[in-house]
C-alpha cells in the first residue's frame, strides 16, 4: 500500500514535467481525496473528505475496487424497506399480468379515456413499485460505503439501457437491474454482456425475443391466437434486426467499430430463437430451438457453422466481448466517465491495455483509469458537469440526507431531466455537459437546492448540523460549507454574494440553510 | 482528441472558448448587456416551428400511396385500406387519423414532401437523429445543430432570450451551439420558486450574482439566458393562456409543447425558431392500419397541428411548421406486422407561406427495382434542400453555406414548399 502512495505523490508531482507548457498546482492529499470523492463516488459527505485523505486516496480507491470487502450494513436496513426486493420476477409478472387485465376489462368495459389514471388497487400498487424502483436506485448512490460499485451500476445500467416503460419491461426492469446488471457491474466484461443478451428484459425491449428464421413456426399454437380478434399478437414471421443493430453499435464495437449491414442481419441470424417465456409463466430467457435460424452465418469475417443453436450466439458474444474495437469504445466511455467528456488518448490506451492484459476485467479496466496521469491531471479536476442524477446524490451525500422509500428524489432526478429507467433510445442517457446544461435545467437545479437545504423534500430528512452550525458568524459558516461541501473549492464571488445574502438574516438556522442552498445550487458544485 | 466547443481554458477570469475562439460568440458575449432591451413588437416577424418525430415515421402511412397496387401487396396486414384513406389526389392521401388536417391541406396551408430524407445510408436512429439535427450526414464531428448555425449567422434579427426555444427538457443537438437557445420543459414552472414574490425576487437575483461571478463556459452562457429569460417571462404571465378559436390541444408532452409555443408566438417575446419532438414512431411489431398504435399516434399528431393552426389564427400567416424524422421504415411489413428501419419518409410543412395542398418532391415509386438498396423507399430530395429553402424563403437566410457546411443548396432543387 505503501508503495501506491508513493506511486501517486510521484505521478501528481512529475506531471507537469512529462506534459510541459502548462503549470498546474500539484493536487494536495485533500484536493486528491476530493478529486476521487467526486469521480469514484456520488460526492463528499461531510468530514469524508479529510477521511479519505488521512486513509491515503490510493487506498481508499483500492478498497472501491473490491466492493465485496466493504462493509455496507446500513444501506442493507434500508433496502429492507423497499417492498419491490421482496418480489421477484414471478410475482411482478403476476402483478403486470393483473395490471393490464385490469386494463383490458376498463376498455372492454368502454372506458375509453384510457389515459386517465387507473386508481385500482393492483394499478396503484404497480405505480408505487414503478417508483420504487427509481428511487431505490437514489437511495443506493446516495448511502451505500461501495460508492464506485453503485457509479459502475449506474453506468452500465445507461450502456445496457432498457426503457421500463415498453410493456412487459415494466415488470422485467427490476429483475433486470437485480441479476443481470448488479451481479456482473464490476466483473468481466464478457460475463455481464451475455447476462445482459439473455436479459428478458433486453430481449424485450429490442424485440429479439420474437426474431424466428424466415418460415419458422411454433411447434405449439400461441395462445394470444384464442383470445379473439381484438389485440391479437400474430405469430413472429421473420428476423428482427433491433438488438443485433444495437449490440454492435452500442453495447460492443461502436458505430466506428467495422461492420457493416450485412454483419446486422448475419448477427440477427445467428440470435433467432434467443427468446423469453410468457410473462404468465415468469418471463424467464428461452431459446427456442424451432426459432433459430439453421443455415450458416458469417460475421465480420468469422464464420459460425450451422448447426450449433443457442451456443453461436455465445461465441458470438464472446468474440465480440474482447475485440479490439470493443475495447475501444467501452474504454473510450469509462473516461469518458470518470476523466473528461473528451477522453485523453492516454487514458483510453491505458484502458484498452488493462482490457487485453487481464480480459476484460472490468476491476482492473478502472484501477488503470485511475492509475493513470490523466486522471489526476489538473485540467481535469472539477472539468466535468454532474448529471442531474449525479447532482441531486451528490448534494443529498453532502447534507447527510437520509432519503427514505418515498420517491420524492428520485421525482427530483426525473425533473432534472433524467428520470431512471426512461430513457427511450438504446444509448441511454448521455455523459456529456451539453446534454445537461442547459438554462431550464440549470433553474431546476437551483430550486432543488434551495428545496433541499431547506428541508423542503419530504422523505429526504438533512442533517444540516453535520456540514455547519448554527451560527451568526457568516465567514465561519461559509468556510465551513466550502471546506466540507466544495473541497475548498468555493470562488471568491461566491463568498461574497453568500455573506451579502445572510448580512440580513437574523435566524441562525435560516441563514445556514440559505447558505448551503446557494452553495448547492451555484456553479462550482455543478461541477466535479 | 477532438476539442469541443463547449471545452473552455479559464485565462485571466475571461472564458475563451476553443475552436478558433468563435468571434460571433465573443461579440455576443461582448454585447451580452444589449440583449436586455425589450423585443421590438414587429407585426411580420417570420417564424419556424420544427417538429421532429423521432424514431422514423413511416411515411408510408402517414402519406399513403393508395394508389399503388405493390403498396397492398407489400403490407398484406398493415397497409391502410383505400376506403378509410383521405384521398389528396388521386395516388397519395392521408391516413385517416389525419383527417383533421385535410381542410388545412384544401386551404393550401399544408403541403407534404416524400421520398425526403439523408443522403447517409445508416438505419441507426441515434446517428441518423444526430445527422438531421448537426444538418451534415456522414459526419459526426459536427459540433452544433444547423438551427443554431442559422441563429449565429442571421445577425439581423434581433436577439432576445426567446429567440431559439426548445420545449422539452434537453436541449435538442439540432439547437446546439454558440447562438443562445432555450430549453423549457413547462413556460409556467421556469424560474425560481419561492413562497412569495419578493422572496423569489431575492433568490434570483442572488443565484444571478452567483453565476455571474463565477461560473465559466456553458454554466455561464447558459445561466444568463436563463435569467434573461426569467425577466421576459414575468411580463408575459403564461398562467393566464386560454388558446383561441376553440382550439383544443390534446393532452400530453406534444399537446402541450405546442400550445406553448403558440403562447410565445403571440405573446410576441421575439420568438423566431421553436422546436419539439414527439416519439413513439419506431413502429417494428403491431404497427397497425386505419386503426392501431401508429394510428394513436398519427392522431395526436393531427389532432395537435389543427389546434396550433386554430389558435394561433391570422398568426399562421407568419408562421412555417416543418415536421421531420429520421429516415423512414421497410416497403414491406415484417415478421412481426410492423416496419423495420428504411430509408426516405415524408414531412409535413404547415403554414401560411406554405405552398400547399401538393404532395411535393420525385416519387420514385414503390417498383423494387427503384428502392434503394432494393428494400426502402429511396432519398429523391435531400432534407437538406427542404430546409434550406424554408430558411432562405420564409425566415430570409441570405447565404446557406455555413448553415449547411459541405453542401451547396441549389434553388433549382428546392421541393417549393413556400410560395414564391
Amino acid at each position: 500500500m505503501k508503495t501506491r502512495v508513493l506511486g501517486l505523490t510521484t505521478i501528481v508531482t512529475l506531471w507537469p514535467l512529462t506534459v510541459g507548457a502548462q503549470q498546474p498546482a500539484p493536487l494536495t492529499p485533500r484536493d486528491s481525496a476530493a478529486h476521487a470523492l467526486n469521480r469514484l463516488a456520488y460526492g463528499p459527505r461531510p468530514g469524508e473528505i479529510e477521511r479519505v485523505a488521512r486513509a491515503g486516496v490510493l487506498r481508499w480507491i483500492d478498497g472501491q475496487l473490491t466492493p465485496d470487502k466493504i462493509d455496507d450494513k446500513d444501506l442493507a436496513r434500508r433496502e429492507r424497506e423497499f417492498d419491490v426486493l421482496k418480489y421477484d420476477r414471478g410475482d411482478l409478472a403476476t402483478l403486470y399480468t393483473e395490471v393490464q387485465r385490469a386494463r383490458q376489462e376498463r376498455k372492454r368495459m368502454g372506458d375509453t379515456a384510457a389515459d386517465k389514471p387507473d386508481d385500482s388497487p393492483v394499478a396503484v400498487k404497480g405505480r408505487r413499485f414503478a417508483a420504487q424502483v427509481q428511487q431505490l436506485a437514489v437511495v443506493r448512490a446516495a448511502l451505500s460505503e461501495r460508492q464506485l460499485y453503485e457509479v459502475m451500476v449506474d453506468f452500465w445500467t445507461n450502456h445496457f439501457n432498457v426503457y421500463v416503460a415498453k410493456g412487459a419491461d415494466r415488470f422485467l426492469t427490476p429483475d433486470y437491474i437485480e441479476h443481470t446488471i448488479r451481479p456482473h457491474a464490476m466483473g468481466r466484461f464478457e460475463d455481464l454482456l451475455i447476462a445482459t443478451a439473455q436479459g428478458p428484459a433486453m430481449l424485450f425491449y429490442l424485440d429479439n425475443w420474437e426474431s424466428v428464421a424466415p418460415g419458422a413456426s411454433p411447434p405449439f399454437p400461441l395462445s394470444a391466437r384464442r383470445r379473439g380478434r381484438q389485440g391479437v399478437r400474430t405469430a413472429p414471421q421473420g428476423i428482427n434486426e433491433n438488438y443485433a443493430r444495437e449490440l454492435l453499435e452500442l453495447h460492443t464495437l461502436g458505430v466506428d467499430g467495422g461492420y457493416d449491414q450485412h454483419d446486422v442481419i448475419e448477427v440477427a441470424r445467428i440470435f433467432t430463437g434467443w427468446s423469453i417465456r410468457r410473462p404468465q409463466q415468469g418471463g424467464d430467457f428461452e431459446f427456442h430451438d424451432w426459432a433459430h435460424d439453421t443455415g450458416d452465418k458469417q460475421v465480420l469475417g468469422v464464420e459460425f457453422e450451422r448447426g450449433h443453436g443457442m451456443d453461436e450466439g455465445i461465441r458470438l458474444l464472446k468474440l465480440l466481448a474482447n475485440h479490439p474495437a470493443t475495447m475501444h469504445h467501452v474504454g473510450r466511455q469509462l473516461c469518458q466517465r470518470f476523466v473528461n467528456d473528451d477522453p485523453p488518448d492516454g487514458c483510453v490506451d491505458d484502458a484498452v491495455a488493462a482490457w487485453q492484459r487481464t480480459h476484460g476485467d472490468i476491476r482492473e479496466v478502472l484501477r488503470a483509469i485511475f492509475h493513470g496521469p490523466d486522471f489526476w491531471a489538473a485540467a481535469n479536476v472539477r472539468a466535468k458537469v454532474k448529471t442531474p442524477l449525479e447532482f441531486v446524490v451528490s448534494a443529498a451525500r453532502a447534507v447527510a440526507a437520509d432519503p427514505d422509500t418515498t420517491p420524492r428524489l428520485a421525482q427530483v432526478v426525473a425533473r432534472l431531466g433524467e428520470p431512471l429507467y426512461l430513457h427511450v433510445a438504446p444509448d441511454g442517457y448521455p455523459e456529456r455537459e451539453d446534454a445537461w446544461v442547459n438554462s431550464g435545467a440549470l433553474l431546476d437545479r437551483m430550486n432543488a437546492a434551495v428545496a433541499l437545504a431547506a428541508g423542503r423534500l419530504p422523505g429526504a430528512v438533512v442533517a444540516l448540523d453535520s456540514v455547519a452550525p448554527d451560527t451568526v458568524d457568516v465567514q465561519h459558516l461559509i468556510a465551513a460549507i466550502d471546506d466540507g461541501i466544495l473541497g475548498g473549492a468555493m470562488s471568491q464571488n461566491t463568498k461574497r454574494v453568500i455573506s451579502e445574502q445572510l448580512s440580513d438574516v437574523r435566524d441562525p438556522v435560516l441563514a445556514r440553510a440559505l447558505a448551503i442552498g446557494l452553495a448547492i445550487g451555484g456553479p462550482e458544485f455543478q461541477k466535479q | 482528441m477532438t476539442i469541443s466547443r463547449r471545452v473552455f481554458v479559464k485565462s485571466g477570469g475571461i472564458a475563451l472558448f476553443s475552436v478558433g475562439l468563435d468571434p460571433l460568440f465573443l461579440a455576443r458575449a461582448a454585447l451580452g448587456l444589449d440583449r436586455l432591451s425589450p423585443p421590438s413588437t414587429a407585426l411580420h416577424r417570420p417564424i419556424l416551428v420544427c417538429l421532429f418525430q423521432r424514431g422514423a415515421v413511416d411515411g408510408l402511412n402517414m402519406i399513403v400511396p393508395h394508389g399503388d397496387a405493390l403498396y397492398y401487396r407489400e403490407r398484406p396486414r398493415i397497409a391502410v385500406p383505400g376506403s378509410d384513406v383521405v384521398d389528396l389526389d388521386g395516388y397519395f392521401g392521408l391516413h385517416p387519423r389525419l383527417a383533421a388536417l385535410k381542410p388545412l391541406w384544401d386551404s393550401k396551408r399544408l403541403a407534404a414532401i416524400h421520398a425526403i430524407g439523408s443522403p447517409d445510408a445508416t438505419r441507426s436512429h441515434f446517428d441518423a437523429q444526430d445527422y438531421m439535427e448537426s444538418g451534415t450526414p456522414g459526419v459526426k464531428a459536427t459540433p452544433d445543430g444547423w438551427l443554431n448555425r442559422y441563429c449565429q449567422h442571421d445577425r439581423e434579427h434581433e436577439e432576445t432570450p426567446f429567440r431559439a426555444v426548445a420545449f422539452g427538457p434537453e436541449l435538442p443537438r439540432i439547437l446546439a451551439g454558440t447562438a443562445p437557445s432555450l430549453a423549457i420543459a413547462d413556460l409556467q414552472a421556469f424560474g425560481l420558486r419561492a413562497p412569495r414574490p419578493a422572496a423569489r425576487d431575492r433568490l434570483t437575483r442572488a443565484f444571478e450574482d452567483l453565476y455571474a461571478g463565477s461560473a465559466t463556459g456553458l454554466l455561464s452562457t447558459s445561466s444568463q439566458e436563463a435569467f434573461q429569460a426569467v425577466q421576459t417571462l414575468q411580463r408575459v404571465d403564461p398562467t393566464r393562456y386560454q388558446p383561441a378559436n376553440g382550439a383544443d390541444y390534446p393532452r400530453g408532452r406534444l399537446g402541450k409543447a405546442m400550445l406553448q409555443i403558440a403562447q410565445l408566438i403571440k405573446a410576441d417575446v421575439g420568438l423566431q425558431v421553436a422546436f419539439a419532438d414527439v416519439t413513439g414512431w419506431d413502429t417494428h411489431v403491431n404497427q397497425g392500419a386505419s386503426e392501431g398504435q401508429l394510428a394513436a399516434r398519427l392522431a395526436e399528431l393531427g389532432q395537435t397541428l389543427t389546434a396550433f393552426a386554430q389558435d394561433l389564427g391570422d398568426k399562421l400567416d407568419d408562421v412555417v411548421l416543418l415536421t421531420m424524422s429520421e429516415f423512414g421504415r421497410t416497403v414491406r411489413e415484417n415478421g412481426n406486422s410492423g416496419t423495420d428501419h428504411g430509408h426516405a419518409t415524408a414531412m409535413l410543412v404547415l403554414g401560411g407561406p406554405v405552398n400547399g395542398g401538393r404532395v411535393l418532391g420525385h416519387w420514385p415509386g414503390l417498383d423494387p427495382a427503384n428502392r434503394f438498396e432494393g428494400r426502402d423507399v429511396a432519398v429523391t430530395t435531400d432534407f437538406r434542400d427542404l430546409f434550406a429553402e424554408v430558411l432562405a424563403r420564409h425566415l430570409g437566410a441570405s447565404d446557406l453555406s455555413p448553415i449547411f457546411p459541405g453542401f451547396t443548396p441549389d434553388p433549382m432543387r428546392f421541393p417549393g414548399a413556400i410560395s414564391a
